[in-house]
């Protein structure tokens, strides 16, 4: 059920240590015992013995730790005198009997951590503890043993209930700041509601073939592919095509799973299997992307697993230290405050959390990320490479302007659809494409008849009308008008002469236009001062045209595959900081494959097949300065994380050795750091969500335009 | 041991709003199916558990009372922080004791709401589990549910003085919890399944519906009014001996 890797409570990377339980009959990863503590309390229902079992002993757990306060407590506020010595003794034993089982049940996960380290010959935080609740109970047990008056079972209580509740905090922490991945990654345990002679009966997603009908609630998520086959609504589609506006879902509309039913309620057609979606495949990437540690992350580690050590070896130094200057039990509960402070369990989480939240962010947009050292490549780019047929324009024909003569632009469009409406061509295609888009309706041409490479010719309402190039006209008989003849030959451009009743009535000028919002990226690639590179393997003319238009400040033409690979290595070898690469997945496989950071536009089955790092929603390129930016700020976020976590644990560490802090103080100033740490990265992501407004670079004026007269 | 004694009777009439409130979970812990002994077992342990989370909270609130004031004199600083804990307890008291009443009802909703995730959740899931042990986790958890009664008895401790005074304060109040909560819980099930076969589901629905609960209802609202009477009596016993300059009652009432 879950892929291997990514914590099943808080989808966090697994390190090293990984726990594994089964909750509900399924196998579960945790990445830390909080999140153990915290899933199986969470999801386990009331038939789960495990859950069950885990809470009792929590709560036995609470019930001896309680007494031992208790009694600890009546000591220390000096309710005995000396009189009731005999009492106190008995109390101590008492104290003994009570924190014994305490050990077992609070401190028997920390010490079966602490075991599986040291069998890897490491030790982690569960050491720390560990070593520290059972020097507490030891020194106490043979204080004991030997009648003596002090002991400190509620110091060894104290730090393992902290830990034990630190750890649960932390894990529900992370949680929240995690719940935007959260549908990204319901795919596979979604349920739907199955249509099945006029029953609906909740089934898992998986188990839907294609051309099962299903029901969908308002306000429920889509689990499937299909076709709306009755009812209205509209659909929030943001996390499968990165569109922010609702979608009106009609009978015949097509459906994503993942995405969310409006107002109304729709009975679907499965197109798919329920496995087949693209949000399962979706959800799978992200999961992938997830358990993928980045290079800062695993370095955070290895500095983790140096620090470990050290601690205890301050811990020795700083007992020994006090034990030559006071009493012994002083000096260990001096060097107890070490153990129990310098638990580095806020570094470990300051990568991956930012990280994890970043690629939830973009999830929520439609951008698929492959892991988070493509974030970190990302936050240090210095280039961007574009493609340019299909990544910075359409990738099809479009009309751009037109002229006309002795008739109206409307009238030309119309003529020009229906006579376009009966061609194959591709610019008859791209014509008559246009005119559906702008809704323009016409009157059907008949006796339509294409010549192959120069026109094609209809009746429209009992007039012939033609359309195609200026030699098919001269070759029909038809007059050009002066002012049409007299225009020069555009080498960017196809021209289309439109004509009936003998004469032509005007001309239409196509051409693969720029994307509207491809300027404004450019643009805010150069305010963030990262340089832009056209690589293409277009004739010159068109693509020296795109790039001044859009202001890229190099480019290449006429370039073979091999040839963009070549170019791209030569203008990364030229400055610092890594290189990115904008294309459309299908051409550009080996480029965006050499590049640090390869970005696909509209396919993110690339990213699959590892060619790209990054994938765009179709039309998502306005996303990319948005996606920049919030990789810079990840990596700001980590990196100040980070400096927080130190120097917390730097200060609490000198407090520690300096002897002013008590272990029970200690250990709750422990989890103030990943707390602090915690707190920051949701704070980020909150951040993040509010710079969404203007994510996108507005699109400039539409190529469309000529339609809406 | 006057006092305690007071306090005991004002758990005791006070725990008809434990009826309401935690007689749920005693009734849905039900009877053991090994026999009534087991069942009487299995209520003293979830009962044990409350108590022991009461007496905890009191050693707590006591010490926690005893470190603001320290062990002061009579006209020092920390006798008078006493006094003004002992005047902001006794305000709570009454506060709260006047809710019973049907007073200030508006701030009553978000108690329990606000009980969070985890204790509810764990509660469910404690209720229904198997084992000798489980009633005593249920009864440790649901002793730290919020409740306007342990309030009010908490700030008592705090204001005692001691760690040991705080403990044997919600120790008195937490055993005149026991007569209800036992009868509400599988002890009292035999009894009840012979006379009273249609007020224990109202109880356990704890939505009064109907003409035999009306009977019942009367029967919880005056024990609520008494308990209310007696929370109220102590707040002003409790106000009144912060407002006055005498610090002697404190360690020997």
């Amino acid at each position: 059920m879950n892929a291997v890797g990514a914590c099943s409570h808080c989808l966090l990377p697994i390190g090293r240590i990984g726990l594994q339980r089964d909750v509900n009959g399924e196998a579960h990863q945790f990445c830390c015992y909080g999140c153990c503590l915290a899933y199986q309390v969470h999801h386990g229902e009331a038939d789960e013995p495990e859950a069950a079992a885990l809470l009792i002993r929590l709560g036995v757990g609470a019930f001896l730790a309680m007494s031992i306060m208790l009694f600890s407590l009546l000591l220390y506020s000096g309710t005995f005198g000396v009189a009731d010595g005999w009492l106190v003794h008995r109390i101590h034993w008492l104290l003994w009997a009570l924190a014994t089982p305490l050990i077992v049940i609070l401190g028997g996960p920390f010490i079966a951590g602490a075991w599986q380290a040291a069998i890897g010959l490491r030790v982690s935080s569960d050491t720390l503890v560990s070593i520290g609740a059972l020097a507490a109970y030891g020194y106490s047990g043979y204080q004991v043993a030997q009648g003596s008056g002090i002991v400190y079972f509620d110091t060894a209580t104290m730090v393992l209930i902290l830990f034990t509740l630190g750890r649960y905090l932390e894990a529900q922490g992370r949680v929240r700041a995690m719940r935007s991945l959260a549908p990204m990654l319901a795919a596979e345990r979604a349920n739907v509601r199955v249509v099945a002679d006029g029953i609906d009966a909740i089934r898992p997603v998986h188990t839907v073939q294609p051309g099962t009908i299903l029901r969908i609630f308002p306000g429920e998520r889509i689990a499937i592919d299909g076709m709306v086959i009755d009812g209205h609504s509209d659909c929030d589609e943001a996390i499968i095509t990165g569109q922010s506006e609702t979608q009106l879902k009609a009978p015949g509309a097509l459906v994503h799973a993942g995405s969310i039913n409006g107002h109304g309620q729709i009975w679907v057609r499965a197109s798919v299997a329920g496995t087949d979606t693209r949000w399962i495949q979706i959800s799978r990437l992200v999961r992938d992307a997830l358990a993928r540690k980045s290079l800062l992350g695993s370095t955070i580690d290895s500095a983790a697993a140096i620090f470990i050590p050290f601690v205890l070896l301050l811990a020795a130094g700083t007992v020994w230290f006090w034990s030559t200057r006071g009493p012994f039990e002083v000096a260990l509960l001096i060097g107890l405050a070490v153990l129990v402070v310098a638990c580095p369990c806020s570094l470990g989480l300051a990568a991956p959390l930012t990280t994890a939240i970043g690629i939830g962010q973009a999830a929520r947009r439609g951008i698929l990320i492959r892991g988070g050292g493509v974030l970190e490549q990302l936050a240090r780019i210095r280039g961007v490479a574009f493609d340019k047929t299909g990544t910075l324009t359409q990738g099809k024909l479009q009309p751009v302007y037109v002229v006309t003569d002795d008739t109206t632009e409307k009238d030309l469009l119309h003529c020009a659809t229906a006579l376009a409406s009966g061609s194959e061509h591709s610019i008859a295609r791209a014509i008559a494409e246009q005119g559906r888009v702008n809704k323009i309706s016409v009157l059907p041409a008949m006796e339509i008849r294409a010549h192959p490479g120069a026109g094609v010719t209809g009746q429209i309402d009992g007039v012939l009308c033609a359309m195609g190039s200026r030699v098919f006209m001269k070759a029909l008989g038809w007059t050009i008008p002066e002012k049409l003849s007299a225009m020069p030959e555009a080498p960017r451009y196809t021209l289309v002469y439109i004509g009936w009743g003998g004469r032509v009535h005007g001309m239409l000028a196509l051409n693969d236009t720029t994307l509207p919002e491809a300027k404004g990226v450019i643009k805010a690639l150069h305010e963030h001062g990262v340089e832009t590179l056209l690589l293409s393997g277009d004739r010159k003319g068109p693509v020296a045209d795109v790039a001044s238009a859009l202001g890229v400040s190099t480019w290449q033409a006429e370039l073979t595959p091999e040839g963009k690979v070549r170019a791209l290595r030569e203008w990364a070898g030229k400055r610092r900081g890594s290189i990115a690469m904008v294309g459309d997945g299908l051409n550009d496989g080996p480029v965006l494959a050499s590049a640090a950071v390869g970005i696909a536009v509209g396919t993110a089955t690339d990213l699959a097949k590892e060619s790209a790092d990054i994938t765009l929603p179709t039309g998502g390129l306005g996303s990319l300065p948005w996606l920049v930016q919030l990789a810079k700020r990840v990596r700001k976020s980590i990196l100040a994380n980070l400096a927080w976590a130190l120097s917390y644990n730097a200060v609490a560490l000198m407090l520690a050795v300096t002897g002013l802090l008590k272990p029970v103080v200690a250990a709750g100033l422990m989890f103030g750091s990943s707390v602090l740490v915690v707190m920051r990265s949701l704070r980020a992501g909150h951040e993040s969500a509010s710079i969404e407004a203007h994510r996108r670079i507005p699109a400039e004026a539409s190529a469309a335009h000529i339609y809406s007269t | 041991m006057n006092q305690y004694f007071l306090i005991f009777l004002a758990g005791l009439a006070g725990s008809a709003h434990c009826v309401g409130m935690c007689g749920g979970f005693a009734c849905a812990l039900g009877s053991d199916p090994r026999g009534s002994v087991a069942t009487v077992r299995r209520h003293l342990i979830y009962n044990l558990g409350r108590f022991s989370t009461y007496c905890f909270l009191g050693a707590v609130a006591g010490s926690l009372g005893l470190l603001l004031v320290g062990h002061g004199g009579e006209v020092t600083a920390a006798s008078l922080t006493q006094r003004l804990l002992a005047v902001v307890s006794g305000l709570l008291m009454v506060f709260i004791g006047l809710r019973f009443f049907g007073f200030f009802r508006r701030f009553s909703r978000s108690a329990v709401d606000s009980s969070g995730n985890f204790l509810v959740s764990a509660l469910r899931t404690l209720l229904k589990a198997p084992g000798a042990v489980a009633p005593l986790a249920f009864g440790v958890l649901n002793g730290f549910l919020p409740c306007p009664l342990v309030y009010a008895f908490a700030a008592q401790a705090a204001g005692s003085g001691g760690a040991l005074p705080g403990v044997v304060t919600m120790a008195a109040f937490g055993l005149g919890t026991f007569p209800a909560m036992l009868m509400m819980g599988g002890v009292g099930g035999w009894v009840r399944q012979g006379f009273h076969q249609s007020r224990i589901r109202t109880v356990q629905v704890n939505f009064p519906r109907g003409r035999s609960t009306v009977v019942r209802f009367d029967w919880r609202r005056y024990s609520v009014r008494m308990a209310g009477g007696f929370i109220v009596m102590l707040g002003i016993t409790t106000f009144v001996r912060g407002l006055l300059p005498m610090t002697a009652h404190l360690h020997s009432l």
